[in-house]
């Protein structure tokens, strides 16, 4: 600073010098000061009036039904190229928003689809309309006017990439709070991205308890989007199929499988059960000549396992079907019925496929039609030549599951298969034996991606051997005296199964938990929301 | 041992001429010399794991003649009296009463070529593109379904969206006993699938892949008659069968003339085409021959031959219909 060296040379003096320069300096700072905030004050006054676009933006009031607009709003993911040049009005929510100068870049978002938003200082557009659209909290609604216009560049970050926005008016239709409890692009962050560069991902517990705002990623959505496209087209391949859909009490007075894990609830001055599967009313419904019936809903399970893939209520997709000489009419009528739910997704909800792909990357599913049918017995030969130790009548463990899938997908690279013919003492008392072999039985499981997702067999439409087979499992004949007599009035041959639709989706797109694909998930630990 | 050790200088066990009119004692120098465990296991009275899979072996042998003989004494017995009917027991160890029973001869043993059967049945999955349907494949399983009791199976696989019908049944009819695996000795999946080369798989955790028509009908053949033991004939069997899928089927308009005046060459000479009997050369070339359609401007002891093959009756299926 040159009045310091002022100071060095000349000490002297330099007191009352100093003190005067001192002095003087203040006044001058004093005096910019004030001019500057008279020029700011100046300046707002002056925008204020002149602010020509303070009717293009603003907080829109409370939408209580006041007016019927007769405004069509845009679909953010039918802005093409052909919309160019037209002026919109669209409702969707702030994704992100970057400010920089005259420019305020938005990303708005309508579900899974998003666009850019472009609002520059112009003629249609003011600086206070800027930093207005700069300072909406992420998350919140807004109704926006614009021109759609075409871009050179694509925009990678976008699901629309050929065409952007030019706002020309901005109204916040509902207000997001300021901090979110978890931020949408770490909630959608690519599997093992956050990890190596030290970003914030979320895990699964912080997800659920916001699970609101996680179901809005684009991987939720398309996740849940899927969902209720197994369910359509569950519905479909088996109405056509001739099937009726029926509904079945989830209150029931017995355990229908074991008495074990079933939850009791009170009921009245007694206590009931909450049903663990739909199984005695759909057979009920058989011996009652509606021939081919399923269900959709839910069961509940008491089994108190924290795994990735056991939740205590989950959705059923129940088959029930009378057949007229052999069982594997009935395989032969869910495998066709998987492969057309399996096809029909690989054909109808690709986009779905492969928006969860980018999060959670897996190789896609793989069928063969007709399904491949494998024997119990020749999973455990399979087994054994690779190595594993066990019994001709033991159930397999989930590892071993995981092992014969992959020694399948090896061989004949289906990701889906049936194993047949279990062994009956590790199936319920009501499952038909074997003709040939009393060791096993009419019984099968189906698997995706060595995963279990459905478990079914022929079952005894005899009343006699249905009671003999019960005291052989030493279950009270008191509480299933319903049940048995049943099939005392004449029942007609039948057997089916009980699919898990969390599960389905969860193996269809290989992820590795089933509370991804339940929408509000219910544990051992987790009642809430 | 913790000192070095030498080799005996004299066999342990010499057989030495002992008179018989005195008692014996073991002898002294074997227990010396028989160091190594076969040996003492040997002296122990235990056999040794070879010879024993020997003996289960020749137990086997003479149970197969015994009922070998069992099931020739029954065939007598119908040739004798002809309104008698066959027993099972003589259908079961004749599965074959077809022309290939005379054609290939040589017994296949399934286990010897296939590895012991441990439960699963022995599934030979083959991946086919349905753009390429291998004529020859199909071909050699009508000829194992005469051979075994085979259980075939034709499933469509993910990666192909529309497969014709023609294809679905190429195996043959839907078999009605399907439903018990354990009854089959031998499995033929056939899977249409995206590939781009045909490929075929057995035995996934000791043998790599298959791939290839030609190598994989090879394969298939073995488990009809073993290969020649002459190795000149079956050198002669693999170069035709070379020719057939390089140059008939594969090759150009010039190649395919040049392979079929080879063709008519050899078979000038003999009636089939590697020697007397019909071999893997002949279905390979009439299969390569019907689906590059040379067979209509074929000379004329081609045209002598493929009349030939088609009286036998299994090329049926090379024509896809």
């Amino acid at each position: 600073m040159p009045q310091e060296d002022a100071q060095g040379s000349t000490a002297e003096e330099a007191q009352s010098k100093k003190g005067l320069k001192k002095q003087q300096k203040e006044a001058e700072k004093a005096a910019k000061k004030a001019e500057k905030q008279a020029k700011l004050a100046a300046e707002q006054q002056g925008t204020e009036e002149d602010d020509f676009a303070k009717d293009q933006y603003g907080n829109s009031v409370m939408v209580q039904s006041q007016q019927k607009l007769d405004r069509e709003l845009i679909r953010i993911q039918d802005l093409t190229p052909e919309k160019a040049d037209k002026l919109i009005w669209l409702r969707a929510r702030v994704h992100t928003s970057r400010a920089k100068g005259k420019q305020c870049f938005l990303v708005l978002r309508q579900q899974q689809f998003n666009v850019q938003a472009l609002v520059a200082v112009g003629d249609r557009a003011s600086k206070q309309m800027v930093k207005f659209a700069a300072n909406i909290s992420k998350e919140s609604i807004v109704d926006v006017e614009a021109v759609v216009k075409k871009v050179e560049q694509k925009i990678e970050s976008c699901t629309q990439q050929d065409v952007e926005v030019h706002v020309e008016k901005i109204f916040v239709i509902s207000q997001a709070e300021a901090r979110l409890p978890l931020q949408l692009e770490d909630a959608s962050r690519p599997e093992g991205d956050g990890d190596e560069d030290g970003r914030a991902t979320v895990n699964q517990d912080t997800r659920l308890d916001n699970r609101v705002i996680d179901l809005r990623t684009t991987t939720s959505q398309a996740i849940f989007r899927l969902q209720s496209g197994v369910c359509m087209l569950f519905r479909e391949t088996l109405t056509n199929k001739g099937f009726v859909e029926i509904q079945t009490p989830k209150i029931i007075s017995a355990a229908s499988e074991g008495g074990a894990n079933v939850f009791t609830v009170s009921y009245f001055k007694t206590s009931a059960y909450l049903a663990q599967s739909p199984q005695l009313y759909k057979q009920m419904c058989i011996c009652a000549d509606f021939d081919k019936v399923f269900c959709v809903g839910p069961v509940f399970r008491a089994e108190d396992s924290n795994t990735h893939r056991h939740l205590t209520e989950f959705v059923g997709l129940d088959i029930e079907m009378a057949f007229n000489y052999h069982y594997h009419e009935v395989i032969d009528s869910i495998t066709d019925t998987m492969v057309q739910i399996f096809k029909g997704l690989r054909d109808r909800f690709q986009t779905e496929i492969q928006m969860v792909n980018k999060q959670y990357p897996s190789e896609p599913f793989k069928f063969l039609e007709p399904t491949l049918r494998l024997e119990y017995t020749e999973g455990v030969a399979m087994l054994r030549q690779a190595g594993v130790e066990m019994g001709d009548e033991d159930d397999l463990s989930t590892p071993n599951e995981k092992l014969l899938g992959r020694l399948v997908k090896e061989k004949y690279d289906t990701d889906f298969y049936v194993l047949d013919k279990y062994p009956l003492s590790v199936r319920p008392f009501y499952t038909m034996p074997d003709p040939n072999n009393p060791k096993y039985s009419n019984s099968y499981d189906m698997f995706m991606r060595g995963e279990e997702i459905l478990s079914g067999a022929q079952r005894i439409h005899d009343a006699q051997l249905l009671t003999e087979r019960a005291v052989h499992h030493e279950i009270d004949l008191e509480k299933i005296k319903g049940y048995i007599d049943s099939f005392r009035f004449g029942a007609p041959p039948h057997g089916g199964g009980g699919i898990g639709l969390e599960r389905v989706c969860m193996l269809y797109l290989g992820l590795h938990n089933i509370r991804q694909t339940s929408m509000f998930p219910r544990d051992p630990k987790r009642l809430t929301p | 041992m913790s000192m070095y050790q030498v080799k005996p200088i004299y066999e342990g066990a010499i057989k030495a001429d002992l008179p018989t009119c005195m008692y014996t004692i073991p002898s002294v120098h074997e227990q010396q010399a028989g160091s190594s465990h076969s040996e003492h296991a040997h002296q122990n009275g235990e056999s040794d794991s070879a010879v024993r899979a020997l003996e289960a072996r020749q137990d086997e042998i003479m149970r197969k003649l015994v009922e070998l003989k069992a099931a020739v004494d029954g065939l007598a017995k119908t040739v004798a009296t002809p309104d008698a009917d066959l027993d099972l027991t003589v259908g079961s160890s004749l599965a074959s009463p077809s022309p290939t029973a005379c054609t290939f001869s040589g017994t296949a043993d399934l286990d010897a070529l296939l590895g012991k059967d441990l439960g699963a049945l022995r599934d030979i999955v083959v991946n086919a593109n349905p753009a390429q349907p291998p004529l020859t494949l199909l071909v050699l399983h009508g000829l194992l379904c005469q051979r075994y009791r085979v259980l075939s199976a034709v499933h469509v696989h993910s990666s192909v969206s529309a497969v014709p019908a023609q294809l679905l049944s190429c195996l043959g009819a839907h078999q009605a006993d399907g439903c018990a695996r354990h009854l089959f000795q031998l499995g033929f999946t056939l899977i249409w699938k995206d590939v781009p080369k045909l490929q075929m798989k057995f035995s996934v955790r000791s043998m790599c892949p298959i791939e290839g028509e030609a190598n994989v009908a090879r394969f298939l053949f073995r488990l009809l008659s073993p290969d020649p033991t002459d190795a000149a004939l079956a050198t002669l069997v693999d170069s035709w069968v070379d020719t057939a899928f390089f140059q008939l089927a594969e090759g150009g308009a010039k190649e395919r003339a040049a392979a079929l005046r080879s063709l008519n060459g050899a078979l000038g000479r003999h009636s089939w085409l590697a020697g007397p009997e019909l071999s893997l050369a002949d279905i390979a070339c009439y299969c390569c021959a019907v689906h590059s359609g040379a067979a209509g401007a074929a000379p004329a002891n081609v045209q002598r031959w493929m009349k030939a093959c088609e009286n036998l009756g299994y090329f049926s299926r090379a024509t896809l219909q």
